[in-house]
C-alpha cells in the first residue's frame, strides 16, 4: 500500500442556495495523517465526501495523486471511508464485513477470506470472523471498519469522526492505535473531528475550518503557539479575551487600549489606529507577580484544581481572567489581591473577528 | 431522478423508474382512461336505418317491375341509373348499421334512469350509514384495544378481530345468508319455537328486505374501521389521559379533547375505506339477493357489463361512482385534516 | 398495566361490549361452520341431521371447484409476480424523490388503494379488451396487481424508512458496483418484506372478489366460482370450504400469537 496525496483546487460546494464551502484550495501530502477540525456543521463532511465521491463539488476540482477525479463515483476512487456510525453490513458476518471490497473486485472466496483473515489479525480480532458485527464491542467494530477499510488497500483513508461513540478511555487508546496503524501501512489518512484534543495529538497537520473556510493549516505547535485568526486562536485551547481599540502601531507590536489599560502585544492580521481589536492571552502564559511587559491588577475569585494544574478564576475591573499555574504550595497560599503579567509575545492582537466560543 | 441514479447506478435506476412507470400507465392511469373514454361515447344503432334501408329496397323492387315493363330504351336506362343509385344508397346504410358511428357526448350519464339515479343515490346514503354505525360501534372497541388493556390482552383482541377480518369476505357473507334465508338460523329457530312452519313455507322472507343487504354490509366492513383507529390509538402516550384526568378532566371531555383529536387520522381512514367499501361493494348486495334484486348500484354496473352488455353505459356508471368516492375522499381528508401520507399508514 | 382511566363500572360495561362485538364477529363463522358436519343436504344448524363428513367428500371430487381452486393459486402467484417488483419498484423511487414530486407521484401510486374494486376490475377489462384480449386469468392477475402493488409498495416504503443509507454508501465505497450494492445490500435488507408482501399479495389476491368478478370473463376463481353458486341455492360443500378457510385462519393466528407473546430476548 502507497499513500497518494489529495489536492483541492478552488473546491467549493453549494446546496441549492446554502454555500457548504467556500472556494478552497488544499494540498494534503502522500502519507500524511491530516485532520480537519471544526465545529460542527463547518463544512467539514462536506469535503471529505467530495473527496470520496459521494458530492461532486460545484466549482474546482479534486486530484488524487495528481489524478483528476471528476466524473468518478465512490467506487472508483482509491479511497476508503470510515463512517461516523461505522456502517458495518448487520446481516454478513466479519469475515464477509471485512471480505466485501475484495468480493467487489472479483477476487475468489478462499483467497478474500484468506487476507481478510489476515486483517482481522493486524486488527487483533483473528478469532472473531464468524461472528456478526452486533455481537462486538464498540471498539471491536471500530477495528473491523478499519480493517474493512484497509482490506481494498486504498491510497487514502478517510476517517469520519469514526471514534465519537466510544467512551473516553476506549477512544484515547483508539487514536494511539489508528496512528500505528498509520505508521505500519503508511497510507495517507484524513480524519475529521470536532475533537481538538483528537486532531492535535494523531496528526501531523491539522486544517481548522469555520463556516466553510479553511482558517489554517497547520502542525499542531504552530496551531497552538501562533494560530493565524482568532477562531483558531479560540477553537484550539483556552484563551483570555479583551476588546479594546488599536492606540499604537510599530513594527510588530501593538498597543491597545482595553478595560484594564493599555496592552502590547503582537500583532496578526492587517491593523489600523482607531481600529477596535482582539487580544488573546493563554491562560498558561500568565504569571503571577511577574514583571512582564503587560501588568494588570486582580482579585482571586475562585480556585478549580485540575490535578496537576490549577485554573485561577481573577477579576480585574470590568475583565475576568483565567491563569492556569501548576499545582504546588505556594498555589494554596496565595492572597486575594494579584498582579498578573504575561509578555507581550504571548498576547496575539487580532483584528475583531469570529471567535470559536461566542 | 438524480438521487435515485446515484443510488443505485443509471442502469439500475432506468429499470427501476421503467418498472414504476409500466405499473402507473399499464395499471393504472391508462386503464382508467379508458374507462373514462367508453363512457363518453355510444353508437347510435338507432331502428330508422333498418327502415330506410327496407324502404329503399322496396323502391328498387317498383322500379325494376317497371323496367320489366318499359319498353322505350331510354326510359330503360333511366331505370337502370335510379335503381343503381339507391342500391349504392342502401349498401352505405347498410355499413352504418353494421358498425355505427361513434357519438362523443354526456348521454350515457344524463341518459340513467329515475330508477337507476334513484338506486344511486340510495346506495350512497347506505353506504355513508354503513360508515357512520360502524364508526360508532367500533370506536368503543378500538379505544380497548389500543388504550384500556395489558399488552397480552391486548395481542389476543387484536388476533380475535384478525381472524374474521382475514376470513374470505365472501365467506363471512355467506354466513349471513345462511342465517336470514328462508330456511336460515332465525327461521329455523322460530320454528323450533313453534311460531312458524316451515315446511308449509311459512317463514319470514328477511332476504327480500334491503336492509338484509345492509345488515350484512356492516358485518363484512366493520373492521375496516377498527384496525386504522387502533393504530392511531396506540400511538397515543397513556401519559396524556392520565394528565388529563388528574387535571379534573371527565371521562366524555377526555375523549373529546384528548383521544378523538389524536384519533383522527385514524377515523378518516376508517371512514374512507368503509365508505369506498361499502359503495363499490358487489359482493355483498349479489350474495345476499342471489344476484335476483337490483338495489346496489355495483349490481347495475354489473348487468350493464355482462347482461345488457352496454359497456359505455357501464362505464358511465362506474365513473359516476368513482367521482363519488374520490369526493368522499378529499371531504374527508378537509374534514379532518389529514393527507395521503396518512392515510395509507 | 391495564390503565385506571375508568371505573370499575365502566370498565365492566367496557368489557361486556367487546364481549358482545366479538360474540358478534363470530357467532356467523360458527353457525356456518357447524352446518358443514350436518348430513342434512341443506346448510343448517336448527336441523340437525347427524355428524357427517360427506361434505369434505364431496367438494373432493367437485372438479370446478377444484379448478377454481388451482385458478385461484395461478391468478395469486401471477400477482405476486407484478406486484413485488412494482410495490418494490415504486418504495425505491419515492424514498429517493424530493418532497413535492414525491407527493404527485405517491398520491398516483397509492390511488388504486382507495378506489373502489370494481372500478378497477371494469377499467382493466375495457383496456385489455383494446388488445384484443378478453376477461379472463390474465386481465384478473392485471386487474388485482393495481392496487396489491400499492400495498406492497406501503410495506416497502416503511422498511426503506428503517433503512440506513451508510451501508449503501460503505459498499460503493469499498469499490462495489451499483448492481452489486443493490444485490448484495439493498436486496438482503428488504428481502424479509418482499416475504410477507408476497404472502399479503397471495392472500389479498386469493379472496379478492369484487375486482375479479368484472375481470375474469367467462374463467372463475375458487371465489367466484363460489359466489355464482349461491345463487342456485345454498349448499353444504360451500361451508366445508368456509371451514377450511377459517381453520387455516385459526392455525395461523395461534401461531403468531405463540410467537408474539413468547418472552423477548
Amino acid at each position: 500500500m502507497r499513500g497518494k496525496d489529495v489536492r483541492l483546487d478552488q473546491v467549493s460546494i453549494r446546496f441549492g442556495d446554502a454555500t457548504a464551502v467556500q472556494p478552497t484550495d488544499l494540498s494534503i501530502h502522500a502519507g500524511e495523517f491530516f485532520s480537519i477540525l471544526g465545529p460542527s456543521g463547518c463544512g467539514k463532511t462536506t469535503i471529505l465526501r467530495t473527496i470520496s465521491g459521494f458530492i461532486e463539488p460545484t466549482a474546482g476540482r479534486v486530484l488524487i495523486g495528481g489524478e483528476d477525479m471528476v466524473g468518478k463515483g465512490p467506487n472508483e476512487r482509491p479511497t476508503a471511508l470510515i463512517f461516523q456510525n461505522l456502517a458495518l453490513f448487520p446481516l454478513m458476518s466479519v469475515a464477509e464485513n471485512v471480505a466485501f471490497g475484495l468480493e467487489a473486485r472479483g477476487v475468489a472466496k478462499a483467497e478474500r477470506l484468506r487476507r481478510a483473515q489476515e486483517l482481522l489479525e493486524l486488527v487483533a480480532l483473528g478469532g472473531y470472523g464468524d461472528k456478526k458485527p452486533a455481537d462486538l464491542s464498540g471498539g471491536q467494530r471500530q477495528r473491523v471498519a478499519i480493517a474493512r477499510a484497509l482490506a481494498v488497500e486504498p491510497s487514502v483513508l478517510l476517517l469520519d469522526e469514526p471514534l465519537s461513540a466510544l467512551d473516553l478511555k476506549l477512544r484515547q487508546h483508539m487514536r494511539a492505535e489508528l496512528r500505528a496503524i498509520q505508521k505500519r501501512v503508511g497510507i495517507t489518512f484524513i480524519y475529521i473531528t470536532h475533537d481538538q484534543g483528537e486532531a492535535l495529538a494523531m496528526s501531523d497537520r491539522v486544517a481548522v475550518m469555520s463556516r466553510g473556510r479553511l482558517e489554517q493549516v497547520a502542525d499542531a505547535d504552530t496551531l497552538y503557539a501562533d494560530p493565524a485568526t482568532p477562531f483558531v486562536a479560540t477553537f484550539v485551547g483556552e484563551q483570555n479575551v479583551l476588546r479594546g481599540t488599536v492606540a499604537t502601531l510599530s513594527d510588530d507590536d501593538a498597543a491597545i487600549d482595553t478595560p484594564v489599560g493599555r496592552i502590547i502585544g503582537r500583532a496578526k492580521g492587517p491593523l489600523k489606529v482607531g481600529d477596535s481589536a482582539l487580544v488573546l492571552v493563554r491562560p498558561e502564559r500568565i504569571t503571577l507577580g511577574g514583571t512582564d511587559d503587560n501588568q494588570v491588577p486582580a482579585r482571586l475569585t475562585a480556585r478549580n484544581l485540575e490535578g496537576a494544574a490549577v485554573h485561577l478564576h481573577c477579576a480585574a475591573p470590568a475583565q475576568n481572567f483565567t491563569v492556569t499555574v501548576t499545582n504546588g504550595p505556594e498555589v494554596r497560599a496565595l492572597p486575594d489581591e494579584l498582579i498578573l503579567s504575561f509578555s507581550r509575545r504571548d498576547a496575539l492582537v487580532y483584528p475583531e473577528g469570529t471567535l470559536a466560543h461566542g | 431522478m438524480g438521487s435515485l441514479a446515484r443510488a443505485y447506478g443509471r442502469p439500475l435506476a432506468a429499470v427501476i423508474a421503467g418498472i414504476t412507470l409500466v405499473w402507473i400507465l399499464v395499471l393504472i392511469l391508462v386503464p382508467l382512461g379508458a374507462m373514462l373514454e367508453q363512457s363518453l361515447w355510444w353508437r347510435d344503432a338507432k331502428g330508422d336505418v333498418s327502415l330506410q334501408i327496407d324502404r329503399l329496397y322496396n323502391e328498387i323492387s317498383t322500379l325494376q317491375l317497371d323496367r320489366a315493363g318499359a319498353a322505350d330504351p331510354a326510359r330503360q336506362a333511366q331505370l337502370d341509373a335510379a335503381m343503381a343509385q339507391k342500391q349504392a344508397e342502401a349498401t352505405a346504410l347498410e355499413a352504418q348499421e353494421k358498425n355505427p358511428p361513434k357519438t362523443y357526448g354526456l348521454d350515457n350519464f344524463t341518459r340513467m334512469s329515475g330508477l337507476h339515479l334513484y338506486i344511486f343515490v340510495r346506495t350512497i346514503l347506505y353506504a355513508l350509514m354503513v360508515t357512520g354505525l360502524a364508526l360508532i360501534v367500533c370506536y368503543p372497541v378500538a379505544y380497548v384495544v389500543a388504550l384500556a388493556s395489558g399488552p397480552r390482552k391486548a395481542i389476543i383482541l387484536t388476533v380475535a378481530l384478525i381472524v374474521p377480518y382475514a376470513i374470505n369476505e365472501l365467506l363471512r357473507v355467506y354466513a349471513w345468508l345462511m342465517i336470514l334465508d328462508y330456511r336460515g338460523v332465525i327461521n329455523g329457530v322460530l320454528a323450533w319455537l313453534g311460531f312458524i312452519n316451515l315446511d308449509a313455507r311459512e317463514w319470514i322472507p328477511f332476504l327480500e328486505n334491503p336492509s338484509a343487504v345492509f345488515l350484512a354490509m356492516i358485518y363484512t366492513y366493520v373492521l375496516f374501521m377498527v384496525f386504522p383507529m387502533v393504530n392511531t390509538l396506540e400511538t397515543l402516550d397513556r401519559n396524556q389521559i392520565e394528565a388529563a384526568r388528574d387535571l379534573g378532566a371527565s371521562t366524555l371531555r377526555i375523549h373529546r379533547r384528548v383521544i378523538i383529536p389524536h384519533a383522527k387520522p385514524g377515523i378518516a381512514v376508517g371512514c374512507i375505506m368503509t365508505f369506498m367499501l361499502s359503495a363499490g361493494s358487489y359482493s355483498v348486495p349479489a350474495i345476499m339477493t342471489r344476484g335476483q334484486g337490483g338495489d346496489w348500484f355495483s349490481q347495475l354496473v354489473y348487468r350493464q357489463f355482462y347482461e345488457s352488455n352496454n359497456w359505455n353505459m357501464g362505464s358511465a356508471y362506474a365513473v359516476s361512482l368513482l367521482v363519488v368516492c374520490t369526493a368522499f375522499i378529499l371531504l374527508m381528508m378537509r374534514l379532518f385534516g389529514v393527507g395521503l401520507r396518512d392515510i395509507a399508514k | 398495566m391495564s390503565s385506571s382511566t375508568e371505573s370499575a363500572g365502566a370498565r365492566l360495561v367496557l368489557n361486556i361490549y367487546i364481549g358482545l362485538f366479538v360474540l358478534y364477529l363470530f357467532l356467523p363463522l360458527a353457525v356456518m361452520s357447524a352446518a358443514a358436519f350436518n348430513s342434512f343436504d341443506y346448510p343448517s344448524v336448527t336441523q340437525w341431521r347427524g355428524f357427517t363428513l360427506q361434505w369434505f367428500v364431496a367438494l373432493a371430487h367437485d372438479q370446478r371447484l377444484l379448478q377454481g381452486l388451482a385458478n385461484s393459486v395461478m391468478v395469486a402467484l401471477g400477482v405476486i409476480a407484478v406486484s413485488i417488483p412494482a410495490g418494490l419498484c415504486g418504495a425505491l423511487i419515492l424514498t429517493r424523490l424530493g418532497q413535492r414530486s414525491g407527493t404527485v407521484l405517491y398520491s398516483v401510486l397509492v390511488s388504486p388503494v382507495l378506489t373502489p374494486g370494481i372500478i378497477l376490475g371494469i377499467s382493466s377489462l375495457i383496456f385489455w379488451r383494446e388488445f384484443g384480449v378478453p376477461g379472463g386469468l390474465f386481465v384478473a392477475v392485471m386487474a388485482q396487481s393495481s392496487f396489491i402493488a400499492s400495498y406492497a409498495m406501503l410495506l416497502f416504503l416503511a422498511r426503506l424508512q428503517r433503512q440506513d443509507r451508510t451501508l449503501e454508501e460503505a459498499a460503493l465505497d469499498l469499490g462495489a458496483s451499483h448492481t452489486l450494492v443493490f444485490r448484495r445490500i439493498t436486496l438482503p435488507f428488504l428481502a424479509p418484506t418482499c416475504f410477507t408482501a408476497a404472502v399479503v399479495a397471495f392472500l389479498q389476491s386469493f379472496e379478492n372478489y369484487n375486482t375479479t368478478v368484472f375481470a375474469i370473463g367467462g374463467e372463475w376463481t375458487l371465489v367466484t366460482e363460489i359466489a355464482s353458486r349461491l345463487r342456485f341455492g345454498l349448499s353444504p360443500v360451500i361451508n366445508v370450504v368456509g371451514v377450511i378457510f377459517v381453520a387455516l385462519t385459526l392455525i395461523a393466528a395461534t401461531t403468531y400469537v405463540l410467537l408474539k407473546s413468547r418472552p423477548a430476548r
